[in-house]
């Protein structure tokens, strides 16, 4: 399968950590692609608050390189998935949508025809590399930790109507269980962060966030699938400790880092250190954990099987 | 102002029980087949801060009260999680009006300036680099009133910290031509 990679703007600054645990996950499980060329930020969700023709125009651009290019677009970022997604149907529904869009594009020398194809990471692991190559990848099984999967919102259901059920979705926790963790399941898991109400209404923002980290409370951490709620999840618990009268302090990881974790990888190359609620202790007992059942293992014939 | 709600054009469309019903909905003017069961409101996280709830908003569109919808800045809370959206059984795009109505709000002066900085900020930022750039970003939004920078301090420090702050600004190739996109597009719209 030929892909071409679409980082998405906070790559390179406020989710580094999600770009580097990706590489470095997707690297060790044999997936290859091309970064997308001169590609351009999707809009995120302020868009559509100043143009609706910029609000498609923009992911339309990528769409048009990828198209280009002649390869599966994949991006890990569901905010710029969910852009990219509402931008190729709006132009493949609307004939006129798709004349502006063209005319817009035109600026910077190309057009979009509805030829590219879209894909999620969770979708090229599950159904490209298949969660069986994933499994056999597994090092360091997740073995003992309560994981609670946070699927995000729409990015979750525009993500997950391509391959899951929209409401309840459980791919993410077929691929946690795959790792070796006990996944938590909670009511809000497909429930909106806030998005960027964390940055232009705080108390909005951190009180929505205050209730995903109440909800996931009793799980060791949160694994999200997007780095905005990624970025919400870890940076605002203080806050939104103080709107709920509680202290949070659940570690909140990005789903390629859980998947680094349990192939082995090293924490530096998985961004761990990073992370705004440290992780260490979390990576401590996994490895600590590791090593005893690898112990275990050797002990008792490596080739036993799990029963 | 009566109802000019959006420019976008096509037939309302009912929803159906396809996959992804919530994508055929590129109408503009589909809250006209909402009619009122509130899923969209009690699907709505923000919903509980909005002077008028995603029903309500839907509503007034409908009575030609668009203007109210607008002054209240009610369609500022919404944060494009698209739940609504999808749920909604009459197919109506209630994301997509929420944020025409969003867009009006903040074109007509009806939004705090402090929110209307952060848009303004965001797109300038995009415009000018063709990426977003957090630290032209947080420069810009916070230019007019940096007290409220205290606000950010303890993230800012985390952020500095762990190695996430990028002050060169992104390289693209096109960054001119993104610039341009952004003139047709203010053109085509008629926007100032």
């Amino acid at each position: 399968m030929k892909y071409v990679y679409y980082p998405g703007c906070s790559s390179s600054g406020t989710s580094k950590e999600c770009e580097e645990s990706l590489q470095a996950a997707m690297r060790a499980l044999g997936v290859e692609w091309t970064e997308l060329e001169d590609w351009n930020c999707c809009g995120a969700a302020i868009a559509t608050g100043v143009s609706y023709l910029l609000s498609v125009a923009l992911p339309a651009r990528n769409l048009a390189l990828a198209e280009r290019a002649e390869s599966d677009l994949v991006t890990g970022c569901s905010r710029c998935f969910m852009n990219l997604i509402r931008a190729m149907h709006y132009t493949q529904r609307s004939a006129s949508v798709r004349e502006k869009v063209n005319t817009v594009l035109a600026e910077t020398g190309v057009q979009y025809s509805g030829k590219a194809r879209l894909r999620h990471l969770l979708d090229v692991v599950i159904n490209d590399v298949g969660l069986d190559v994933v499994a056999e990848r597994v090092t360091r099984p997740l073995e003992g930790l309560r994981v609670a999967p946070y699927y995000g919102c729409c990015q979750g259901m525009w993500t997950y109507a391509q391959f899951d059920s929209v409401e309840d979705p459980h791919c993410f926790d077929q691929l946690l269980a795959t790792l070796g963790a006990e996944v938590v399941d909670y009511p809000l898991k497909t429930a909106c962060c806030g998005g960027t109400l964390s940055m232009s209404r705080r108390a909005v923002g951190a009180n929505l966030i205050g209730d995903l980290l109440a909800a996931a409370g009793d799980a060791d951490c949160i694994v999200t699938a997007c780095p905005l709620c990624m970025f919400n999840l870890n940076n605002f618990q203080k806050e939104a400790g103080g709107l709920k009268g509680t202290h949070f302090s659940i570690p909140v990881l990005f789903l390629t880092q859980v998947m680094g974790l349990a192939f082995g990888l090293p924490e530096k190359a998985l961004g761990l250190q990073r992370n705004a609620v440290p992780v260490g202790g979390l990576y401590k007992r996994i490895a600590v954990a590791a090593t005893a059942s690898s112990g275990r293992a050797s002990a008792s014939g490596p080739e036993q099987e799990g029963d | 102002m009566g109802v000019q709600v959006d420019t976008r054009e096509g037939p309302p469309t009912p929803g159906t029980l396809e996959r992804t019903p919530f994508l055929r909905d590129l109408v503009g003017n589909s809250f006209s087949l909402c009619y009122q069961c509130g899923l969209c409101t009690g699907s709505c996280r923000s919903a509980y801060a909005m002077k008028y709830t995603p029903r309500q908003v839907m509503n007034l569109l409908q009575l030609g009260r668009a203007d109210e919808a607008v002054a209240s800045g009610s369609g500022l809370l919404c944060t494009a999680c698209y739940s609504c959206t999808f749920r909604c059984p009459r197919g109506v795009a209630v994301t997509d009006v929420m944020a025409a109505v969003q867009r009006l709000s903040l074109a007509e002066n009806h939004a705090d300036p402090h929110i209307r900085r952060f848009y303004r900020a965001f797109m300038r930022t995009i415009e000018r680099h063709g990426r977003f750039h957090e630290v032209e970003f947080l420069i810009r939004y916070y230019a007019a009133n940096p007290l409220r920078l205290r606000g950010q301090f303890r993230v800012g420090l985390s952020l500095l910290a762990k190695g996430k702050v990028v002050l060169k600004p992104p390289k693209m190739e096109s960054q001119k031509a993104i610039a341009a996109m952004f003139r047709k597009a203010a053109q085509i719209e008629g926007r100032p």
